[in-house]
């Protein structure tokens, strides 16, 4: 797993979500740690859950692994029973330490990504991220900025040429990277609109509200506005970030 | 933070050929390890406060202080002290093992794991029914409660509506937690937490007040009116009030960084509810008189806070009441279906018994057995007997944990490494063990009866069933 991006893909495991079609392909430069979890209720305890369908999940998650390895990607397993899906992803995220997680929403062989950044946060992390997994590829990036309140477009430009630069050193090619600036607004509404055109969108995690707004909350709303899988790019973990609590 | 076992299970089959579950490869702060798969752990510490205190304060304050204070007189408040003495000598031994084995099934897994699969038998299949009769207790407490809201709203009714509305709410409280999958430890831990709001303020308003700050003539009386013994009985009688602090260690599997929040979620929950059971009995007493109190049965606390906010008062301790013994009796029936899945996962029960419903993923079966049994006890609405049976059937485990404390430091297993180790082995435990049997000494014959025909009938069932059963802790 030396150069792959570690993905975090995590799956339903008993709901009767498969792996969309095209997610194997777009993951296929990764090393995807495939999580299959089951929420239980509070009533049940996680372990009643795990005598009852820990085999046939098993085989689920199996199965996945098989579609994943043989698009090219490197795959690790995981498991869990839980009562809290965000809690086992934030868990898993961490213990992997992944780049950035996706949400899986089918999609065409990917030829169009539209890369959402927010100043220079995580810049690193992101353009780690793009370059691993489409960098040999024949695929066009937009990087895409919406301007804050105080800042001037010239700021913005300057701010890009560095950020393509570090995008080509990823091991992008210059000439597939187009950027684009949008008028203030509200942000998350100028992505979701953008988006559209696209085959895949990364977001940064830095704006929480998204993570949530993605992750399952008000599915039909995501469905409508993001038709294609996003890969939503994680902050670096702080080495002894465990145990908060 | 990773304590190791050897996965082995425990060895032999029931009649029906299943065999224990196998142990867990690890324990972590956030998961249980299994071979093929983990489990989330995801309740904190606040979390694991709130079960054992949203647990015990429906029973302490809102039913007992009025039987309480008419059986001992003002001493009642010493009677609850003497309960929390008896719940802190079980509290730490019972957090030690947890910390050594953080699994569901709290009590029933220590001894079963410590002194071998009949003395578990015993205390998990009377666990699982001592938490069937505490549930029906509160049950029972709320009808008192819901049937005082139509007297406050001047509505007279025909029969009296204690009992009718016990089974009403014991029918919906098995239903909700059937078919219900709402996210119901948040609404917990608001109840409580407003709940022990509500009470700081009208218990440090009424202290105040009996202490003369306000110019009040507290009702002077002897502080033993009947004398020594009914201290004892009746400290016997409300010991049901300290049953919650072991539901924290039912739920051990789904503690968060276990060997930490399991000891503090114990021992905290006992030490906070012992403070405002004296000062409610305290403030109670103050203000209507032991004798007056006593008349007024499972509602007094009612008047009392009518005596000293008026109707606005009368009517939030009347909302509180009915939240408090509600959450009681729902924590207990949660309880008493993960005593039934942890008795099943050891082959103690047939395993078709923590099945898990597929449309709603919740264990009807074991929720029936709960629910089930439940509403045949509030129909006999036996408020003292109910609460007595909970109590001697918890007091049998809890002396069987202090015990277990003393056999495992002994014996000292290669897989025991608890990393809290209570302080004074082996006179503490051996005090909390002695003292645990010594109270069910001062109960009712009627409900020392009840509770050796449920000892009797486990032991027989596991001789029958399980016989060649064998958990004790070699992994």
């Amino acid at each position: 797993m030396t150069d792959r991006p570690t993905v975090l893909l995590p799956v339903r495991i008993l709901e009767g979500e498969p792996i969309p079609e095209g997610i194997p392909d777009l993951l296929m430069r990764a090393h995807v740690v495939l999580l299959g979890y089951h929420v239980v209720p509070e009533q049940t305890a996680t372990g009643q859950a795990r005598m009852q369908f820990e085999a046939r999940a098993r085989t689920r998650l199996e199965t996945f692994e098989g579609m994943l390895a043989d698009a090219g990607a490197t795959v690790e397993t995981r498991l869990v029973f839980t009562h809290e899906a965000q809690a086992t992803i934030d868990r898993t995220i961490y213990e992997h330490d992944c780049l950035a997680v996706l949400v899986p929403n089918a999609t065409n062989p990917p030829e169009t990504v539209l890369v959402a950044l927010r100043g220079r946060v995580g810049l690193d992390r992101t353009a780690t991220l793009v370059g691993g997994l489409f960098g040999d590829a024949d695929i066009d990036i937009t990087l895409y900025h919406a301007l804050e309140a105080d800042e001037s477009e010239a700021d913005a430009r300057a701010m890009f040429e560095a950020i393509v630069d570090r995008f080509v050193e990823a091991g992008i090619r210059r000439d597939a990277i187009d950027v684009r600036l949008a008028e203030g607004g509200d942000p998350r509404a100028a992505v979701t609109e953008t988006a559209e055109a696209f085959d895949v969108v990364v977001v940064g995690e830095s704006d929480p509200s998204v993570v949530t707004y993605l992750f399952g909350m008000r599915a039909p709303q995501v469905a409508e506005s993001f038709l294609g899988p996003v890969l939503v790019v994680q902050r670096e973990r702080p080495a002894d970030a465990r145990s908060t609590e | 933070m990773t304590a190791e076992h050897e996965p082995k299970r425990g060895t032999g089959t029931n009649i029906e050929g299943e065999a224990p579950e196998p142990e867990p490869e690890g324990v972590s702060d956030a998961v249980t390890v299994t071979e093929e798969s983990e489990l989330e752990r995801t309740i904190g510490l606040v979390g694991g406060l709130t079960i054992g205190i949203g647990t015990m304060i429906g029973a302490g304050i809102f039913v007992f202080p009025g039987l309480a204070a008419g059986n001992a007189g003002p001493a009642g408040a010493l009677s609850f002290a003497i309960g929390g003495v008896i719940a802190l000598l079980v509290a730490l031994p019972a957090s030690e093992l947890a910390t050594a084995m953080p699994r569901s099934g709290g009590g029933y897994f220590f001894v079963s794991r410590s002194m071998g699969t009949g003395p578990g038998a015993v205390v998990g299949l009377g666990l699982w029914l001592g938490l069937v009769f505490a549930s029906a207790f509160y049950l029972v407490g709320l009808g008192h409660y819901a049937a005082a809201v139509f007297t406050e709203l001047g509505v007279v009714l025909a029969i009296r509506p204690v009992i009718p509305l016990g089974l009403l709410f014991g029918l919906a409280l098995t239903g909700l937690s059937i078919a219900g999958t709402e996210n119901t430890a948040v609404i917990q831990n608001v109840v409580v937490v407003g709940l022990l709001v509500v009470l700081t303020v009208f218990l440090s308003y009424g202290t105040l007040d009996s202490l003369g700050v306000f110019g009040r003539q507290t009702v002077p009386e002897a502080f033993f009116p009947r004398g020594y013994l009914p201290v004892l009985t009746t400290a016997a009688l409300v010991f049901t009030s300290y049953l919650g602090f072991a539901q924290v260690a039912t739920v051990a599997g789904d503690i968060k960084r276990p060997s930490r929040n399991l000891p503090l979620a114990m021992v905290g929950s006992v030490i906070v509810v012992t403070i405002f059971y004296v000062a409610t009995i305290f403030v109670a007493t103050s203000a209507l008189g032991a004798a007056q109190l006593g008349t007024l049965g499972e509602t007094a606390m009612v008047e009392v806070a009518r005596e000293f906010l008026g109707l606005p008062g009368a009517v939030a301790i009347l909302f509180a009441g009915l939240l408090a013994t509600f959450s009681s009796a729902n924590a207990s029936i949660l309880s008493a279906s993960r005593t039934v899945y942890a008795l099943s996962r050891d082959a103690l029960l047939p395993r078709r018994a923590s099945r898990i419903n597929l449309s709603y993923g919740t264990p009807h079966v074991a929720l029936l057995a709960a629910g089930g049994p439940i509403l045949v006890l509030v129909a006999s609405g036996r408020v003292e007997v109910l609460a007595e049976v909970a109590s001697f059937l918890h007091l049998i485990m809890y002396s069987l944990i202090a015990v277990a404390v003393i056999v495992l430091r002994r014996r000292d297993p290669t897989w025991y490494e608890p990393s809290y180790r209570m302080p004074g082995v082996p006179v503490l435990p051996a005090a909390g063990a002695l003292a645990s049997v010594l109270l069910i000494a001062f109960m009712q014959r009627a409900s020392i009866a009840i509770g050796f025909v449920v000892i009797a009938v486990g032991y027989a069932w596991y001789r029958y069933y399980a016989d060649d059963v064998d958990l004790r802790g070699d992994f």
